[in-house]
Formats: structure tokens, C-alpha cells, sequence
């Protein structure tokens, strides 16, 4: 099973119409937006996305100039209960993993939440949640 | 009131004491610098082809990168032991440019120095408040032998600690204040920020100002703001350091020492000598120096000169305030800058494209340089922490190797424009004139 997602990272200026220049580009081109997520200081912005075809998406963001980064992610399915969420966070402390960052989305009565931990340890971290009986999100769940 | 009959010669006999230091000078650099045996011998000359000061446009002509390939003593024309004092500049982009000075060097400049607070009307009833920063830097040291010579009191304050300054100036009683003009203006608007009464205060009666280009506005506001005479002082190291040129109370014009520094204005493109009046870089060799004497230095600065007699008797030429610069070359708040040191320093940076756009601007009177660089297409990193910790890295390195503190904006890839020809790397919204 492959639970690598390949998120992709995008740099951009706080100026306005910046947002909807990386937008343009992506409907342009078929691309569908699974999940995004924006993070901003005073002077830029940081966009995480999951898309159904990230190499495409890649390949025509940087034609249109926006510097692009792949990291690789993977998404826990959390039931929409108290108590899911902590489930899953928990289970990846408890095996000591650091989790860089993490973002939500909702499909029906579920959310999956994305969750980038350090490189080296992403299979514990796939291994850790499995052993909680955690639902991991296949790869395949968001591409074409 | 004028420091030294020097000042006051007939020209003939100027020309007299110039012939003869010129020569004393060029018999020194030959015997004691290969650099310009080296040079002279490319041209065909030696010493003995030098009969007048009017010989000099046979000489050859010396560049900051010649300082810079002989780095750090290749130029000195005494033994070491003779050298009392070294100053040197940043230079980053290869070896720094040194400058030595013996015994009689110092003199020199206390000299020429004194002759300048003279100018200005300070004596050894005044106190001087020196804001110029000490160090390698020539400024501080200069102007601080220099009111020492005349007699006056030194008050030995260097830059910053603005509230601080304000302070001891207004209890030691200052009466001359010397700094960058752009930091003259800054103290005056904290003074009044902090509620000084400006006139009541302080007992300025006038200040000696340089190390940047000057509006004629930004003198007028610093005279205005402060209540005071304005004098403008003209130096570099190479030469000497502060104290090649300066106004006197006649005139905006600055007299060039010219018993000690020759003048001559150059196209710098053709390299001919161009008549009196006209604009072009101007080119300096020193006649008395001992330990880095100076053959017909090009400056980079662009100005022209007067031999008009002027009214406060002094006999030496006068050069116009600079009007700008030969090369790129920025000054930043009194530090030199070149747009290629910037380069080198943003080329050791991981994550970011040499493609990078330098803003210099006014904020308040102080320069503020912003710094526009792009970051790579394969974006190194995926958090707002690390892209913050990016742009402190880039401004750490600048104000490390450069002195300068500049603000980084991080841009796209390919935002910033690319022209045809030559990249525009300097926008210089500072507006001179």
C-alpha cells in the first residue's frame, strides 16, 4: 500500500492577486485542489496543497514561475468524534515522532487530517497509527 | 581665520612646491614600489622625465583594484617599523584595500585637518562632539586629531546611542559637532522627539559634515535645523582619510589642499585630462605622503574644479561637492557599498537566485537599503519558519561582511525584471540633487 502523498509547497508574495495567479494556473490546467492550506508572515505566504496530479501541477507552476517543493505527507482518517483526533496525535508521540505540522479537511462524516512528520521517520509513523488500528488515507485516494 | 600659509601661496609658487614634491614623490614610489617601477617602465618613463607638476599626465594611473591586488603592504613605500598607524576598509569581495601611514603621514593629516577646522571657525575655545565612528575606518580618528591640533576639546563620541549623544552634548557644552550629515539630521529629529529645545539646549555654532554624497537641500536643512554653519568635508583613505578638501565661510566650493593632494578631473571613459570647469572623475595623487604615497588615483567620484580666486584668500583650487559616482558604487549611511560585494555575499546563501534588486531609499534622513532577492524554483524549504530564518541568515551575512543593515524581501523566482542589456541592480530612490 502506498500512503506517500506528494504535498507541494508554494512559495508566494503577500501582494494582492497572488493567490488567484496559483489558482488560475491550476484550473487552467485541470488540476483539482484536494486540500490547501495558506500560512503567511508580514511579507509572504506559504501554500500547502494536495492535488490529483501533483507532478503535472509542478511542472506547470514552475513554467509560470512560482518556486514549487514536494514533501512527503500522508493523511489519517479521523472519525468525527471527541477524542479521534488526540487517538492519532498520541499514537505518534508515544513513538516519539515530531510532527512537523498538520491540516484538516472533511469528506461526509469524516476528516482526514495531513500530518508531515520528519523524513526519516515516516514509516514508524505509518507503523505506529497501524498498530492503533488508525486509518491511513492511500495515495490513491486523491489521484486520478 | 586661516590654519597655514600653504593655504594662501601665489599660485607660481605653488606650482613651485608642487613641481618639487611631485618629483621627490615619484623618485620615492620608484625605488621603493615594484608595482610602479613596474608601471612606469610599461610606459617608458622614469623619474628624470618629470621636470614639472604639468608632467604629471605622463604618469600612470592607480586603481582600488590595484590596492586590492597588493594587498595588504604592496604599496607601502617605507619598511614597516616606519608605519605608525594602518587603517583598511571592508572589502569583501577579495582583500580589503590598506592604507599605512608613518610619523610624518600623521602630521600631514593633522594638518590639513586643522586647516579644515579652521575653516570652520572652530579654536581651542571650542568643543568638538566627533559622531564619526572610530575604528578602521578613517572618519573618526581624522576629525579627532584634527580638533585636537587646533586646541579645541574632543569629545570622542563614535555613531550611535543617539539619546545618549544628545545628552553629553548638550552637558559638555558642544560647540562643533562633526558626523555624517544624514546622522546630523537624525540626532536633530530625536532631540526634538525627546524635547529638546534645539536652540536653547545645545550651544552649537557649527559642524564639519561628509563621508556621503549631499544634497544641497539636506545641507540646508542641517544648517537650519541645528542653527549652525554647515562646512563640508571631502576625503577618502586611500588618499589620506577626511581632509583632502573643505569649504571655507565663502563658498560652497571646497579647497582642495593641493599642496598635498594634486587634483585633476579625467573623462573617465577617453581618460584625457578635461579643462577646469569641466565635469569628470576626479583623479588625485598625494606629494607628500610617505608610507602609501598615491599616484594619480582615480576616486570613482565626479566633480569639477575652480581656480577662480576666492574671496577668503586662500589660493587652493576648489572642487564642486561630488555629484555622484564613476562606478556602481552605493553609500549607504557613510559605508561604501558595491552592488557586486552584495552579490558575493547573497552567492554563499543557499535557497535564493542570484537574480537580486538593491532599493536604496530615505527613511527619515537616514539611508535604508532594501534588499529584493528571489528564492530558487525548487523551493529548499516548506515551513514560514525556515523561508524567516532564510531572511535573517541573508541580513546577518550582509550587515557581517558589509556593515550594512538592510531589510530582505523575499520574491518569486523570475519576478524580478530581467532587462537586456545590463541587469538593473540599483534602484536609487534617494534623489540627490
Amino acid at each position: 500500500m502506498n500512503y506517500t502523498i506528494k504535498q507541494l509547497s508554494i512559495f508566494l508574495e503577500n501582494k494582492a492577486g497572488e493567490l488567484s495567479e496559483f489558482t488560475g494556473v491550476l484550473s487552467k490546467n485541470n488540476i483539482s485542489i484536494k486540500s490547501i492550506l495558506l500560512a503567511d508572515s508580514t511579507d509572504f505566504g506559504l501554500i500547502r496543497t494536495i492535488v490529483d496530479n501533483p507532478e503535472k501541477a509542478k511542472t506547470v507552476l514552475e513554467d509560470e514561475g512560482f518556486s514549487v517543493r514536494f514533501t512527503d505527507v500522508f493523511g489519517v482518517k479521523i472519525e468525527d468524534v471527541v477524542g479521534s483526533f488526540d487517538k492519532a496525535v498520541r499514537a505518534l508521540s508515544k513513538a516519539g515522532i515530531n510532527i512537523l505540522y498538520t491540516y484538516s479537511f472533511y469528506e461526509a462524516n469524516t476528516g482526514i487530517f495531513i500530518f508531515s512528520v520528519d523524513k526519516d521517520r515516516f514509516d514508524d509513523a505509518i507503523a505506529a497509527l497501524q498498530a492503533q488500528n488508525i486509518e491511513i488515507v492511500q495515495a490513491k485516494h486523491f489521484y486520478m | 581665520m586661516i590654519w597655514s600659509k600653504e593655504e594662501t601661496l601665489p599660485r607660481h609658487k605653488l606650482t613651485e612646491l608642487q613641481t618639487e614634491r611631485l618629483k621627490d614623490t615619484v623618485a620615492r614610489v620608484y625605488t621603493n614600489v615594484p608595482f610602479y617601477q613596474k608601471k612606469f617602465e610599461e610606459l617608458g618613463i622614469t623619474p628624470a622625465d618629470i621636470t614639472s607638476i604639468d608632467d604629471i599626465v605622463k604618469l600612470p594611473f592607480t586603481k582600488k583594484k590595484d590596492l586590492r591586488d597588493n594587498y595588504p603592504f604592496g604599496l607601502f613605500a617605507v619598511k614597516k617599523d616606519a608605519v605608525v598607524r594602518i587603517h583598511s576598509s571592508s572589502g569583501t569581495t577579495g582583500k580589503p584595500t590598506v592604507v599605512g601611514y608613518t610619523r610624518a603621514d600623521l602630521d600631514t593629516w593633522n594638518e590639513v585637518m586643522a586647516r579644515v577646522f579652521t575653516m570652520a571657525g572652530v579654536t581651542s575655545e571650542d568643543t568638538s562632539h566627533n559622531a564619526y565612528g572610530y575604528g578602521l575606518f578613517t572618519g573618526g580618528l581624522g576629525l579627532h586629531y584634527g580638533a585636537e591640533t587646533v586646541g579645541a576639546t574632543v569629545v570622542p563620541s563614535s555613531g550611535g546611542f543617539t539619546s545618549r549623544q544628545l545628552m553629553l552634548m548638550k552637558d559638555f557644552e558642544a560647540t562643533v559637532l562633526t558626523s555624517t550629515p544624514s546622522f546630523a539630521l537624525h540626532m536633530a529629529e530625536a532631540a526634538i522627539a525627546e524635547g529638546y529645545d534645539i536652540q536653547k539646549d545645545f550651544k552649537l555654532k557649527c559642524g564639519i559634515f561628509g563621508a556621503e554624497p549631499t544634497s544641497l537641500g539636506l545641507k540646508e536643512e542641517v544648517a537650519r535645523v541645528w542653527g549652525i554653519h554647515y562646512c563640508e568635508i571631502y576625503g577618502l583613505s586611500e588618499i589620506i582619510g577626511p581632509g583632502v578638501s573643505a569649504n571655507c565661510f565663502e563658498s560652497s566650493d571646497l579647497h582642495v589642499f593641493e599642496d598635498h593632494f594634486y587634483p585633476e578631473i579625467i573623462d573617465p571613459k577617453t581618460l584625457e585630462v578635461l579643462p577646469l570647469g569641466e565635469k569628470g572623475e576626479l583623479v588625485i595623487t598625494s606629494l607628500t605622503k610617505q608610507a602609501f604615497p598615491i599616484i594619480r588615483y582615480r576616486t570613482g567620484d565626479i566633480t569639477s574644479l575652480d581656480r577662480t580666486p576666492c574671496k577668503c584668500g586662500r589660493t587652493h583650487v576648489r572642487m564642486k561637492s561630488v555629484m555622484g559616482r564613476v562606478d556602481d558604487m552605493l553609500i549607504v549611511n557613510g559605508v561604501n557599498v558595491f552592488p557586486s560585494q552584495v552579490e558575493h555575499v547573497l552567492s554563499n546563501i543557499e535557497g535564493i537566485t542570484l537574480n537580486y534588486q538593491i532599493i536604496a531609499d530615505k527613511k527619515g534622513y537616514l539611508d535604508k537599503l532594501e534588499i529584493m532577492v528571489e528564492v530558487t524554483e525548487n523551493m529548499p524549504l516548506d515551513s514560514i519558519g525556515s523561508l524567516e530564518a532564510l531572511k535573517k541568515k541573508i541580513q546577518h551575512e550582509l550587515l557581517n561582511n558589509l556593515y550594512i543593515n538592510a531589510e530582505i524581501k523575499l520574491v518569486e523566482p523570475r519576478t524580478i525584471e530581467r532587462s537586456v542589456g545590463k541587469a538593473v541592480r540599483v534602484i536609487d530612490k534617494r534623489n540627490l540633487s
